[in-house]
C-alpha cells in the first residue's frame, strides 16, 4: 500500500467555502491514515516532539504529506490568495535566503517521497521542477529569483498542502519572518509577523504557567538541519472551511451558533494539525508547517468508531480554558452529546496510532 | 472569546542616562515629560550637551512638562504639537544619526510603539533604547477587518472608525503594527455583546 492508496484518487471538485458549498468529503482510506492527535482519554498539552522519521503508511509516512485533497487545497490557496492580497502570504525584505531554503526542501521531498508526480531535475543551479498533479514544468536558477514568476516561498508553496511559517533566529529566539497561511486557525499573518516565539503564544493560556515554551524554545534552538521533529495539534471549527483567519472572522465565527445535538455530526470537524519541523540549511531559519486535515465527526464515527470514541471522551474532559481558548464554548457541548451515542465506554489503546501500540481507527 | 494576560505586550524599563552612549535622543510625549525631566537631572553636563529632546505637548491626559523641560542646558529641545509631528521628527533625527547614538522613549503606549517602528527601521537594536511607558494605558488598536488604526482606546469595546464594526480589544500586542488587535465584538451572534469594561488605562 503506497500513503495515497490506489482507489483514493485526488479530487479536483472539492471547495472549502460557502460559497463553494463546502463541496468536501474524506474517503473511508483518508479517514484512516489521519494523524489523529489524542493518545488518551485525557487531553491536554505537552510539548509532544518526537523526531520526524517516517511511520507507518499513512500521513507520516513522507516528510511532507499529500492526500487526496492536494489538487483541490491548491486551487483554494490560489483562491484566497487572489481574493486578500497582502494577507495570506507575507515575507520579510531578509528572508530571502531562506525562501530558496524551504524551496529547496520541499520540492526534494515531494520529488523523493513522491515520484510519480514530482520531478525535480538540477543541474547545477539550473533546475528543472515538474508538478504532473497540477500540469507545472517549470525552469529556473536555483538562488535567482528573477527566474520564477514570483518570491521562491510562494511559488514553493502554492504547489504544497499545508500553511509554512518561517521563523529566523534572533536573539536567542525565534521571530517569525515569512509565511503562507491561507489556512489559519483564528490568527493573523499580519499582525503577528516580526513577534517572538513567547509573543505569538501569547494568547494561548497555560502554556507559560506550564514552563512548555521555555522547553520548547531551548528544543528548537537545538534543532539542525537534516533532523527534523514533529507535533501535533488539533482544534475544532464548524464546516469543512480551511481559511478562519482573524481578518474573515465575521463572515464565519456565526456559524459557531448552528451547531446542535442534531447536526453536530455533520458540521462539526475535528482539525488535525502536523507539524513538522525543520533547520534549513542556508539560512539557519526554521520553518515551523502546519499541515491541516478535516474530518467531520460523522466521518469518524464511520470510518474510525474507536477514534470517534476517544474524541468523545478527550472533548468531555477537556479544560474550560481550553474550550474557550479554541473558540467551540458554543457548541462543546452539542458536539460532546452527539458523540455520545457512539462511546459504548470500552477501554481503548493508549499511545499515537503511528506508535507500537497505539490507538488504531477500529472497525473493518 | 476574550483573552486575558497580556504576554505579546512589551516590558517598558526605566530611564536612564546609558554611560555607552555618545549621543542622547529623547523623544517624550505628555506625561513622559515627567520621565524626560528626572532623565536630565541625572546626566552628566557631557552628556547634557550632548542631548537633543523632542518633546509632543500632545497629551490625552493635559500633562504638560515642557516648562522644566526647558531649564536644561540641553544641545537641543524640539517641540512639536503633535505625537505624529514628534514621531517624524525622530525619524528625521535617526535619518543623520551616528554610531553611539542612544534612544530615550517615554510617554503613552501608542507614541512608544510608533516610535520603536521608527528606530527599528533604522536598525537600532534593543540594547540601544530604553522605553518608560507613562500616563494611561490608552490603547493603540489595529482593526482586523478593515486595517484602520484607532488612537487612544480607552474602553474593551468600541466602534471602528474604518468600518464602523463593533470591535473588542484582544490582549494582544504587536510590535511591527505597533498596535492591539481589534475585532467584531458580536462576530458570532449579531447584537450578541460581551459586557464592556474600560480598559486598563
Amino acid at each position: 500500500m503506497t500513503a495515497i492508496s490506489e482507489s483514493a484518487a485526488f479530487k479536483t471538485d472539492e471547495t472549502y467555502t460557502p460559497e463553494g458549498k463546502y463541496q468536501f468529503r474524506n474517503s473511508p482510506e483518508g479517514v484512516r491514515r489521519l494523524p489523529f492527535p489524542f493518545p488518551d482519554d485525557d487531553y491536554m498539552y505537552s510539548m509532544n516532539l518526537e523526531p520526524h522519521v517516517p511511520a507507518g503508511n499513512g500521513a507520516l509516512r513522507a516528510a511532507f504529506d499529500i492526500d487526496e485533497h492536494y489538487v483541490s487545497e491548491c486551487t483554494h490557496r490560489a483562491q484566497m490568495l487572489s481574493d486578500m492580497p497582502g494577507v495570506h502570504y507575507l515575507a520579510l525584505p531578509h528572508m530571502l535566503e531562506a525562501q530558496w531554503d524551504l524551496l529547496e526542501l520541499i520540492f526534494e521531498s515531494y520529488a523523493r517521497d513522491f515520484p510519480e508526480h514530482f520531478t525535480l531535475t538540477k543541474n547545477g543551479n539550473e533546475w528543472r521542477w515538474q508538478n504532473r498533479l497540477l500540469g507545472i514544468d517549470d525552469s529556473f536558477t536555483f538562488g535567482d529569483p528573477s527566474t520564477l514568476p514570483m518570491d521562491p516561498m510562494e511559488y514553493a508553496t502554492r504547489q504544497a498542502q499545508g500553511e509554512f511559517v518561517v521563523l529566523e533566529e534572533k536573539d536567542n529566539t525565534l521571530v517569525i519572518g515569512a509565511g503562507m497561511t491561507t489556512q489559519r486557525a483564528d490568527y493573523s499573518l499580519k499582525f503577528n509577523l516580526g513577534m517572538s516565539f513567547f509573543e505569538f503564544h501569547g494568547p494561548v493560556p497555560k502554556l507559560h504557567e506550564m514552563g512548555i515554551l521555555d522547553r520548547a524554545l531551548k528544543f528548537l534552538l537545538r534543532m539542525k538541519p537534516g533532523h527534523p521533529v514533529r507535533r501535533v495539534n488539533w482544534s475544532l471549527t464548524v464546516n469543512p472551511r480551511l481559511e478562519t483567519s482573524v481578518e474573515t472572522l465575521p463572515e464565519w465565527a456565526p456559524d459557531r451558533a448552528t451547531v446542535n445535538g442534531e447536526n453536530a455530526g455533520e458540521k462539526v470537524y475535528l482539525r488535525i494539525e502536523l507539524q513538522p519541523l525543520h533547520r534549513l540549511p542556508r539560512s539557519n531559519a526554521i520553518v515551523f508547517p502546519v499541515r491541516t486535515y478535516l474530518v467531520s465527526l460523522a466521518e469518524l464515527v464511520e470510518y474510525a468508531p474507536d477514534w470517534a470514541k476517544r474524541i468523545h471522551r478527550a472533548l468531555a474532559s477537556l479544560d474550560p480554558e481550553l474550550v474557550d481558548y479554541k473558540g467551540f464554548h458554543r457548541y462543546h457541548e452539542a458536539a460532546v452529546e452527539w458523540l455520545s451515542r457512539h462511546d459504548d465506554g470500552a477501554p481503548l489503546a493508549t499511545g499515537y496510532p503511528w506508535a507500537p501500540e497505539g490507538i488504531q481507527p477500529g472497525g473493518n | 472569546m476574550l483573552i486575558t494576560g497580556i504576554k505579546s505586550r512589551p516590558v517598558y524599563d526605566e530611564l536612564t542616562p546609558m554611560a555607552s552612549g555618545l549621543i542622547h535622543l529623547a523623544a517624550g510625549q505628555g506625561s513622559g515629560g515627567k520621565a524626560l525631566v528626572r532623565l536630565l537631572r541625572a546626566m552628566t553636563p557631557e552628556q547634557l550637551a550632548a542631548t537633543t529632546v523632542l518633546y509632543s505637548t500632545e497629551s490625552f491626559t493635559g500633562q504638560n512638562y515642557l516648562i522644566d523641560l526647558q531649564q536644561f542646558k540641553v544641545r537641543d529641545l524640539a517641540v512639536f504639537p503633535t505625537n505624529a509631528d514628534a514621531v517624524s521628527g525622530l525619524d528625521a533625527y535617526l535619518a543623520t544619526a551616528k554610531m553611539g547614538t542612544r534612544l530615550y522613549l517615554t510617554g503613552s503606549e501608542g507614541f512608544i510603539g510608533t516610535s520603536m517602528q521608527v528606530a527599528t527601521s533604522y536598525g537600532m537594536n534593543r540594547d540601544e533604547v530604553l522605553r518608560e511607558h507613562a500616563g494611561s494605558f490608552v490603547r493603540r488598536v489595529w482593526c482586523a477587518h478593515c486595517g484602520h488604526y484607532s488612537e487612544n482606546v480607552t474602553h474593551r469595546i468600541f466602534e471602528c472608525p474604518g468600518c464602523e464594526l463593533n470591535l473588542i480589544v484582544r490582549d494582544h500586542y504587536s510590535g511591527r503594527l505597533a498596535a492591539f488587535q481589534g475585532v467584531k465584538a458580536d462576530s458570532e451572534v449579531p447584537g450578541e455583546m460581551p459586557e464592556n469594561e474600560e480598559l486598563d488605562t
